[in-house]
This record gives C-alpha cells, sequence and structure tokens, in this order.
C-alpha cells in the first residue's frame, strides 16, 4: 500500500486525545463499503460448504488436496449473488474431476454469501483480529517494570495502575504503554492534563507556558491554565522555545524494548486485576 | 525555446494536427525550462531545473501570483467520461480532490488530475480551460499522480483502471481501455509515461494477492504493445526459484505504483516494483520473491528485462520499492559513472550502477530502523526473520508507510546531494492468520510510536548525511525541487511551502498555504518569468518574482 508519511501532525492528533494515526486508505465513498452479506445466510453457507465443498477446498475455502482455493478464485470474485458460481456448482467441472452439485437457489446464495464473506474479511485488514498476545513471562514483566525499564520511576502498581489488567484487553493495554495518549484526567476536581508542554521566554524576558498547541519552524502557539490562547512568530531563533515532554521515557523506550521485554511487561500489566 | 520548426517535423511525421497544444518530444529527453512535459519535469527522475531566475538572492521577493481550486465531480461544465453509474451526490472523499499529480506544462497549459478527475488550466493564469469528470466503478481513490502527453495526446488511469486519452485541446475523451479487474482489487494511481511511441501504465492494489505488471500501450489506438510481469509465472520463468511455487508467484503481488526513469541512451525504462503478496507474512512464499520490492530495467521497446536489484528481498512489511529511480550522472572515485539513487521506504538508500544494476553503495537514512542484520556483499540488506509478524507482536521501524513513500525526492547535480523526506515511526505486527496459505495483509499493524522526521542531504558518494533538518512533529515522505538557483523547494508537514539552502539546510524562504504540500513542486519558465507551481490539497499554488 502506498500512502504518505507527511500527512501527520502529531501535535493536533495529541490534543485530540486520540492514539498516532495509522497510514490507512480511508472508507471509500465511491466505492463505498462493500455490501455486507447477511450473517444468517453466511452461517448457513459455511455449513452447506463445509458438509459438501470442504472435502476438496478446505473448509476455509483456501484450497485443498484436490479442489483449488476458491478465496482467490476469479469466477468467485466476479460473481455477483451466485450468478457465476451457481452454474458451477450445478453442473461441476467434470473436466477437473468436480462433481454436479443440486443445490437449491437459496443455498447456492448462501454459499456465495459465506464465500464473498470470507474475501471481504482478507480484504479489510482494519477489522482482522488480533489473537492472543499474552504469552509472555509476568514474573520476568514485573521485574523489567522495576528495574530496566525503570516504568516504577514513575508508575505505581498500587496507584495509578491499580486494577489496569481488567480495564483494558491485553492489545489496548500494550498499545497504551507503547504510545500513551497525550491527554488525560487526573486529580481532584478532575483536569485535563497535556503531556506535551512549551515556554516561549520573549527577548523583555516576560514568558508563557501551556499545553503546546503547534510548533514549526515559523510559528509557535500555547494555551495556557487559563486557557487563553497565544501564538508567535519565530524569526532567527526567537523567542526562545522550550518543549517538554511528560512522556518522553515512553518515546526513548521505543529504541530500547526488545520483543521479549515487550511481550512480558504485556503479561504482567494483564496480571493487575 | 524556438520549437515551432521541430513542430512541424513532428506533426508530419506523426500524422497529427498542428496545434497549440502540441508536445515536442524533444522535450521529454532534456531538463526543463519552459515546459514540464512528463511526471518528473524530464525523464531522469532528480527534479532538478536549470533555471535561475528565482534564486538565493531574490527568493525572499517571491509572490503569490494565482490560485486554482479544483471542483470535482460531475460539475455543470465537465465532459464526462466513464462507464459508472450516474453519482448522487458530489464526492466526498478527500483523496478524489488531493492534488498528487504534478501537472505536465507545454505550451503555457497546465494538465493534471486527482482521481476520476482530469484539468487544464492556463498556466499564466490559474484559469480552468476545461475539466473532465469519469464516471466510476469504484477502486481505492486514494491518489493520482498525473498524467503522460503525446503529440497533442494526453493519458491518464482511473481508480476502476481504465487508462483513458484527451485530446489536450478539448478536454474531449478519444478512447479508454481496461487494464485491470477492479473485481481483484485492483486500482490505478500511477501517471503514464511516454517513451517514443510506447505509454506506459502501471497498476495498483495488495487487498488480495494478484500479480502486479506493466504495460506498453500504443498512444494511438491504446492498444497493448507489450506486457512485463513483475513475477515469474510459471517455473522456468526469469526469477522462478526465488519462490516455492507457481501458486504463490502466481498471487504474489508486485504492482507497478509509480512513475518510473528513462535513460534514452541504454534504451532502459526504470521501475520500483511493489511489495509481495501475501503483504504482512511470508510463510507460503518462502524465498527472495523476484521480482517485488525491486529495482528493474527493462527494454523499452520489448518490456523485457534487462536486470534487476532488489532492496527488500522477502518483505513482509509492505515496503514495496515504488520510490523514484532516480538517474544521477557523477564522478566515483575519479570515474565518470551512470547511476541511479533510491532512497527507499526501507529505511536505505541505494546507488546502483544503472548500466548493470551492481549495487555502488547502501547507506541507512532512519536511525530507528531495526529490521535489518546487515549490508550483505552484494548491496541488498539481510532481514532478521525474528522482525517478521507473530501472534504475540514484533516492535519494527519503520512502519508499513515507511522511511519514506512515493512523494518525489530530489538530486542536485550542483551539490551532489540527494534530497529526501524521512520519518521515524514504530509499529506492532501481530500474525493474524495463521493458515499455512494466509490471504491478502495476513497480519495486523498498530501504531507505536513516532521519534518525528526529517528532510535530509545524502551525499551519493559516500551515502553520508551532509545535513538534515529535523521536523520533531511533522516531517515524512513529501515532494521535493531543487534548481541552479541554488534553492530546495518542499513543504514541512505545518501548511508551509519552504526554500531551503540545498548546500546547508538553512531556511530562506517559507509560505504558508491552506493544507500540506501533496505534489512534488514545480517550475518553468513563461514570458520570461520564472514560475513556481506547488499542490497542496486541493489547490495549485503559483509563485513568482515581485515584477
Amino acid at each position: 500500500m502506498n500512502c504518505s508519511g507527511i500527512a501527520r501532525t502529531l501535535i493536533a492528533v495529541c490534543l485530540a486525545g486520540t492514539a498516532g494515526v495509522m497510514c490507512q486508505t480511508p472508507t471509500d465513498p465511491v466505492k463505498g463499503p462493500p455490501p455486507k452479506p447477511d450473517p444468517a445466510s453466511v452461517e448457513r453457507g459455511k455449513a452447506t460448504f463445509v458438509g459438501a465443498c470442504g472435502f476438496c477446498h478446505g473448509a476455509s475455502a483456501k484450497g485443498g488436496e484436490k479442489g483449488p482455493d476458491l478465496l482467490r478464485s476469479v469466477v468467485v470474485l466476479d460473481d455477483e449473488n451466485g450468478n457465476t458460481i451457481g452454474p458451477v456448482i450445478l453442473r461441476g467441472r467434470p473436466d477437473k474431476g468436480m462433481p454436479r452439485f443440486p443445490f437449491t437457489p437459496q443455498q447456492i446464495a448462501d454459499v456465495a454469501a459465506f464465500l464473498h464473506d470470507s474475501i471481504k474479511n482478507a480484504i479489510e485488514r482494519d477489522n482482522y483480529k488480533i489473537l492472543n498476545i499474552v504469552t509472555g513471562d509476568a514474573k520476568a514483566g514485573e521485574a523489567y517494570f522495576n528495574g530496566a525499564g525503570r516504568c516504577s520511576s514513575c508508575h505505581s502498581v498500587g496507584g495509578d495502575l491499580k486494577g489496569i489488567g481488567a480495564r483494558y484487553e491485553p492489545v489496548t493495554l500494550q498499545g497504551k504503554f507503547l504510545q500513551p495518549n497525550y491527554t488525560w484526567t487526573e486529580g481532584t476536581p478532575p483536569h485535563t492534563v497535556f503531556a506535551i508542554t512549551v515556554t516561549v521566554t520573549l527577548s523583555s524576558g516576560e514568558s508563557f507556558t501551556g499545553a503546546l498547541v503547534s510548533y514549526d519552524d515559523f510559528n509557535v502557539a500555547l494555551r495556557d491554565a487559563s486557557g487563553a490562547y497565544h501564538s508567535f512568530t519565530r524569526v532567527n531563533g526567537n523567542p526562545q522555545v522550550e518543549i517538554h515532554n511528560k512522556l518522553q521515557a515512553h518515546v526513548d523506550l521505543l529504541s530500547r524494548y526488545t520483543d521479549a521485554d515487550i511481550h512480558n511487561l504485556t503479561a504482567y500489566l494483564v496480571t493487575l486485576k | 525555446m524556438k520549437i515551432e520548426l521541430l513542430l512541424a517535423g513532428f506533426c508530419l511525421a506523426a500524422g497529427l494536427p498542428a496545434s497549440a497544444q502540441i508536445l515536442d518530444p524533444a522535450l521529454l529527453t532534456k531538463p526543463a525550462t519552459d515546459a514540464w512535459p512528463t511526471y518528473h519535469g524530464d525523464y531522469s527522475g532528480r527534479r532538478f531545473s536549470t533555471l535561475t531566475q528565482i534564486n538565493q538572492s531574490n527568493v525572499k521577493h517571491l509572490t503569490l501570483a494565482w490560485i486554482f481550486r479544483v471542483k470535482t465531480g460531475l460539475t455543470p461544465n465537465a465532459i464526462v467520461g466513464g462507464e459508472g453509474p450516474e453519482p448522487q451526490n458530489p464526492p466526498t472523499n478527500p483523496g478524489t480532490w488531493t492534488i498528487k499529480a504534478t501537472p505536465l506544462m507545454v505550451n503555457g497549459i497546465l494538465y493534471f488530475c486527482t482521481p476520476d478527475n482530469a484539468y487544464a488550466v492556463d498556466a499564466r493564469s490559474g484559469h480552468e480551460l476545461w475539466h473532465f469528470a469519469w464516471k466510476s466503478k469504484g477502486g481505492d481513490h486514494i491518489g493520482n499522480r498525473g498524467m503522460g502527453m503525446y503529440g497533442s495526446w494526453l493519458f491518464f488511469e482511473t481508480p476502476d483502471n481504465y487508462l483513458v486519452s484527451l485530446d489536450a485541446q478539448t478536454g474531449k475523451e478519444r478512447w479508454h481501455k481496461q487494464i485491470a479487474d477492479l473485481k481483484q482489487e485492483y486500482f490505478s494511481t500511477v501517471a503514464p509515461i511516454v517513451v517514443g511511441n510506447h505509454v506506459l501504465a502501471g497498476v495498483s492494489g495488495d487487498s488480495l494477492d494478484v500479480p502486479g505488471f506493466l504495460e506498453a500501450h500504443d498512444p494511438e489506438t491504446g492498444d497493448v504493445q507489450w506486457k512485463w510481469w513483475s513475477e515469474p509465472l510459471k517455473q522456468g520463468d526469469p526469477g522462478w526459484d526465488s519462490w516455492p511455487d507457481e501458486y504463490a508467484m502466481r498471487h504474489g503481488g508486485g504492482m507497478t505504483w509509480i512513475p518510473g526513469t528513462y535513460d534514452p541512451s541504454l534504451h532502459l525504462y526504470y521501475l520500483g516494483t511493489g511489495n509481495p503478496n501475501p503483504v504482512l507474512t511470508g510463510r507460503s512464499r518462502k524465498g527472495d520473491n523476484l521480482y517485488t520490492c525491486s529495482i528493474v530495467a527493462l527494454n523499452v521497446d520489448t518490456g523485457k528485462l534487462a536486470w534487476y536489484f532488489q532492496p527488500s528481498p522477502h518483505d513482509t512489511h509492505d515496503w514495496d520499492a515504488a520510490q523514484t529511480p532516480v538517474l544521477i550522472d557523477a564522478e566515483i572515485d575519479g570515474k565518470p559513472r551512470k547511476l541511479l539513487g533510491q532512497a527507499n521506504r526501507n529505511g536505505y538508500f541505494f546507488l546502483l550502477d544503472r548500466t548493470n544494476g551492481k549495487n555502488v553503495l547502501t547507506a541507512p537514512m532512519i536511525r530507528s530502523m531495526n529490521w535489518s542484520k546487515g549490508i550483505a556483499p552484494n548491496g541488498q540488506p539481510i532481514p532478521d526473520p525474528a522482525k517478521e509478524a507473530t501472534i504475540e507482536g514484533v516492535l519494527v521501524s519503520p512502519q508499513t508507510s515507511g522511511a519514506t513513500n512515493w512523494p518525489p525526492p530530489s538530486y542536485d547535480p550542483q551539490t551532489g546531494f540527494f534530497y529526501v523526506g524521512t520519518a521515524q515511526e514504530y509499529s506492532m505486527f501481530y500474525l493474524t492468520d495463521t493458515d499455512p496459505h494466509p490471504e491478502g495483509w495476513g497480519a495486523a499493524e498498530r501504531d507505536a510510536g513516532h521519534l518525528g522526521g526529517d528532510l535530509e542531504a545524502i551525499d551519493i558518494k559516500t551515502g553520508k548525511i551532509a545535513w538534515d533538518h529535523h521536523f520533531p512533529f511533522t516531517g515524512g515522505a513529501v515532494g521535493i525541487l531543487t534548481t541552479a538557483g541554488k534553492l530546495l523547494f518542499t513543504g514541512d508537514g505545518a501548511q508551509h511551502l519552504v526554500a531551503f539552502d540545498p548546500a546547508n539546510g538553512d531556511i530562506l524562504w517559507h509560505a504558508g498555504l491552506a493544507d500540506d504540500l501533496s505534489n512534488g513542486p514545480e517550475t518553468y519558465m513563461l514570458d520570461g518569468r520564472q514560475y513556481l507551481v506547488a499542490g497542496a490539497g486541493d489547490s495549485l499554488y503559483a509563485f513568482v518574482l515581485e515584477p
């Protein structure tokens, strides 16, 4: 897939309170979302397929000892509601050893729905289901948390992380330590915290501090504690700009983690129910 | 430039009517000055202009000449083509109005397209001359890189896989030819490149496991002259032993997303091919998977492979080699060489001998890269199998979107530097399809963190980064133009068009736009004035010096 990395403005993403933006193809209104096959029809089709066709084509239709992979079949890809699949089912392919199957029109439509649903599941990679990622060693994860990872210098399993393993699915939990949200709520009364703050100091000595709104070679903007917005033009390094990222430790870990560290830390955090 | 005399001969030879819109083919083989006749301005892909009117001493006096904002869909004045249904509503996908094309500029008129839309615009004033709208049957509307031109005929591709030819003067359709099957999830994005009487058309799409190809079409009739498959189709074909079986190679991907470059003296067309399929897992396709993720040299008259170099053997991270193969003439160790440079999505810069594909040097472009065990003697990176997607996940940099991507880089012969926008990002890769025959992508990616991006100047003789400009929150792949006026024009990811000093990275000028730069900037001379034109979002912006 071909997409550009330039369209990510991390600050905007951070302030929107979401994790980073993936380079993904947006849903295409011209193409539209593919029509969703009726789930009941898909289920019936699957049962029919496994019983009658799976012996040769495999239960997942990806091909078996005798029959080809139907999910990559041009006949199937071209099909609409059984119009090209149906004749093959009804007539068979005697030259290739495929017998005829006297399916009803409903059975043909159901088998077609099952095959198209399987193809759709292969195409729609954003919806792929992530499997069990909790395979690490929780003990080693705990040692990493308190040792090399230096997580315990900011976090406490009895405090801010209490019960975190019960609050999130493992994949979400892992994503949260790899790349936390850049805004969160804390304190009493609850208030929003912005991870990235900036201090702008003018030549007069006057300075402004607040959440970073935008930053580039020509401008810097912030929102101070009162909610007021301030922006400044940057010329030849003036005014002076200092950026602070409360989550810098998470960024720095990216180049230090081994995959085992990530798996172990995940296994440990999952136990914090 | 005096081209009228050349034109007379050309028109007779090609049997074309003489008109103001005709492209002199001689323009294609030399650096563009009063034209931008092909995607990269010339065949080399270096995107270096010899123009000097705009230069370091006066760049601060650039001023806006005009803005052209595209109107997409079946507008009241649109010339309508296409075989799809009548759209009920105006387009809502930003892809249909984002300008990724580098417009052609021929005889004072700009020609470019966005998905399903083509435009002719007065290069002096920004006024629209015609708008052609295509009724689409579907396909991914992710982007369109632009047009090719032969005489007075224009060529572009549509998301639903038609190669369309228009009359440049009127915008009326001459013909359209289907080049690939939409139902197999092919779609089309590339700007056709015209070489001699060949219109070179590629295809895109890796959602399903289908093979890629490049076709040469006859500019007059649209008929296919030759077709090059980016993979072997059967045992015994070149490259077949880099696949486990015919089934894998026939479903192995290798799309031809991006325009190539051409060396007239060697008669070779250079192309970077797409990633293999299934995309993120290689279990069902053991081997190097030729000629995916490769830089290939094809004989432009026959489509026969002359040589290849594969930057990502057995890729499992979507790092296609569909970045511009830039043709560079330079001295290496005191000897003049015909070279080819590519800043690859996998994080390495490659310099090859373009006569034979032999590697001259391989150098890393980003520090975060963690997938390679080093460089083999032949210059190929050695993938670390431990960084292929697993069920529990592996942390990999770059992300699938790469250290860089399709936006065109630039090579400046005055500095000897190759300029590219890079990103340093991490993702987790999780294997999701454990079948022995996975389909589609086979694994899921989750964003895991960003270290910002850089505009880099790579010294082609050493591979060392001569200077870089860091963008802590933006950066990444971006279109770049260099000029003999000692200027580098590009975007900063913060909606500015910026001029840098190509020698040291100093910022010399900038202008705020309404969107991020979305194409490769270009420049041309008209009526004694040098224009700088850049596409950002739905608009083209033209700059000139204050009079």
